[in-house]
């Protein structure tokens, strides 16, 4: 059975595309600005194969760039979280880098790492790992008063368990801005690989926008959108077995709460 | 409250109709003319136009806009935010094959700029055959990919045989031998990359597919047919305008005035290379044969058809030559 975010993603995208086929048929405009529904379908089947893997190598490269993206955010947010002299100045560093926009610093890095792996890899880090940075160091720097008093109390509070007491009172947030965060790691590769890179989807979309195919943009659109909703899908369930496996009692689900 | 969220996405799609159908509406007091690319020489003619009151005098308002990479002329045509503007042969042909009613009124380039450089250390390329074995730079899906393609199939080469190499804006691979040859246009990055490469004493050559029988026509200025349908004289009016302007821009008599033009729109671009590139210009716009400046190249636009259907850019043939109104009247 499809999944809550899949089903959404199937009505949003054909709202989308009845929309553009209001445009194209109230204004009467040709082929050229936009495909009719045969020629989409045409051009979809045509290049369904091609892209189907480009996308998926995209994917790839967004897994992993959120993972390392979560590592840092909560590396930085972990130790930013104490209102030091040193957790300030991260903090600081970590705003202004941010503040440089990556479709700028992209070239130096293509021009430092090659158009390979490596170049797509840092970018949808680094366009992913802010937001994350952001909401980490919100939870991290909020003390849980009530648990964290007795541990202060009774001179048992580490810094190991400071970050569980806080990582365990916020772990929904957590898992939601961490399955939000994915659509960002996605469309950091696709930027990346749009500016330099000769692989993914995004290399694929920039051949298409050359040539002014728009059937072949809503075709990778169309997967891009399907393999996102698929891979968020997973890391709800993945946040949503956590939650109920550390938090819960057993026997109780989620949803009874 | 239900009712409302119903209408809610109708209202958006109306909304979008009545703001395209009120920009189209809209051209008819001044006439947006979209360049292909950004402000440099390639387009001083159209600059100089502009500047100097040639469109004014033909009783024409014309707002000159930049061109960039994810500007289409061709599709502002057609939904009403330009009533002229530059596109390739390739992309009047590729839009004629879709239906969009599209036709050129002068063919601004009379030789391709588009070329490729190379290091003059290293062997001629005096035939197609020569590109075996080397490094090719190509922008995949732009036109020199189709041109490159096309040399390389009439010298029975395949891919085999060369390296293509993915080109985009950052010339780095160019500079630090990477690549063996580089696509550029010949009287503008042409200038500048020949320029950087001899301040460390490196001459260069250049790769002109004209000279191997490839003819792939380049800028050209479009209109829409219902414009040259509905308005022929403005549309006559304006190719003049642009025409004169254009020869103006080119009298070496004029070159100051152009270049203070040039200065004016592309002011990050140094002096000498400025005047480099306008002299560059000159032989790429000026017709050989003497004629006007603008003079569809009939027999090249057909040639440029065959390429693609050759190159199966596109599924059969269009007939381009319907397509060409030179002046904006019948050829």
């Amino acid at each position: 059975m499809l999944g809550r975010r899949i089903l959404q993603f199937f009505l949003i995208f054909a709202l989308g595309l009845f929309g553009l086929m209001g445009v194209k048929y109230g204004l009467g405009l040709s082929d050229y600005v936009i495909p009719g529904p045969g020629e989409i379908i045409t051009t979809s089947r045509a290049v369904a194969h091609d892209y189907f893997f480009d996308t998926l190598n995209t994917l790839m490269v967004a897994v992993i760039g959120q993972a390392i993206s979560i590592f840092m955010a909560f590396f930085v947010g972990i130790t930013a979280r104490k209102s030091t002299w040193a957790g300030t100045l991260i903090k600081a560093a970590a705003y202004n880098i941010q503040a440089y926009p990556i479709v700028a610093v992209a070239p130096i890095i293509f021009i430092l790492l090659g158009d390979g792996f490596t170049s797509r890899l840092l970018i949808a880090a680094m366009i992913c790992y802010f937001p994350l940075l952001l909401s980490v160091i919100g939870i991290m720097a909020e003390p849980v008063t009530d648990m964290e008093h007795f541990y202060i109390a009774t001179g048992r509070m580490r810094w190991q368990l400071e970050v569980k007491i806080r990582a365990f009172e916020n772990i929904g947030k957590l898992t939601t801005v961490i399955a939000g965060s994915s659509t960002l790691a996605m469309a950091g590769t696709i930027v990346a690989e749009f500016i330099a890179a000769n692989q993914g989807i995004g290399h694929s979309i920039r051949i298409a926008l050359y040539q002014s195919d728009l059937s072949r943009i809503l075709t990778a659109l169309f997967l891009i959108g399907l393999f996102l909703s698929i891979y968020q899908e997973i890391l709800e369930g993945v946040g949503k077995r956590l939650t109920s496996g550390w938090i819960l009692p057993k026997g109780v689900e989620s949803e009874d709460l | 409250m239900k009712t409302s969220n119903r209408l809610a996405p109708i209202l958006v799609i109306a909304l979008t109709l009545v703001s395209l159908t009120w920009q189209t509406a809209d051209c008819g007091e001044t006439l947006n003319y979209r360049l292909k690319w950004l402000f440099n020489t390639s387009v001083v003619g159209d600059l100089y136009a502009q500047d100097f009151g040639f469109f004014q005098r033909a009783g024409l308002t014309v707002n000159v806009k930049a061109g960039g990479p994810e500007r289409d002329a061709i599709r502002e045509l057609e939904l009403g935010h330009a009533t002229f503007g530059v596109a390739s042969a390739d992309q009047v042909i590729r839009a004629r094959a879709k239906g969009a009613p599209v036709v050129v009124i002068a063919q601004l380039f009379q030789v391709n700029p588009l070329q490729w450089i190379y290091r003059g250390v290293k062997p001629a390329i005096n035939t197609p055959s020569d590109l075996k074995g080397r490094i090719l730079g190509v922008t995949f899906g732009g036109n020199d990919e189709t041109i490159m393609r096309t040399l390389m199939a009439r010298a029975s080469l395949t891919e085999k045989d060369v390296t293509l190499f993915s080109v985009r804006y950052d010339y780095t691979p160019f500079y630090q031998d990477r690549v063996d040859i580089w696509p550029c246009y010949r009287n503008a990055q042409g200038i500048m990359l020949a320029d950087k490469l001899g301040q460390a004493g490196e001459a260069v050559r250049f790769f002109n597919p004209a000279d191997h029988g490839i003819t792939f026509v380049a800028n050209s200025v479009v209109t829409s047919a219902k414009t040259l349908e509905r308005n022929p004289e403005m549309v006559q009016a304006f190719a003049k305008a642009l025409i004169s302007g254009w020869e103006a821009s080119l009298m070496p008599e004029n070159r100051d005035k152009a270049l203070a033009v040039l200065r004016k729109y592309n002011r990050d671009t140094p002096e000498e290379l400025r005047q480099k590139q306008l002299d560059a210009t000159r032989p790429l716009v000026l017709p050989e044969s003497g004629a006007r400046v603008g003079t569809i190249d009939l027999k090249g636009w057909k040639q440029t058809e065959t390429i693609m259907l050759e190159q199966g850019l596109i599924s059969k043939p269009v007939h381009v030559e319907k397509a060409l109104f030179p002046g904006g009247k019948p050829l």
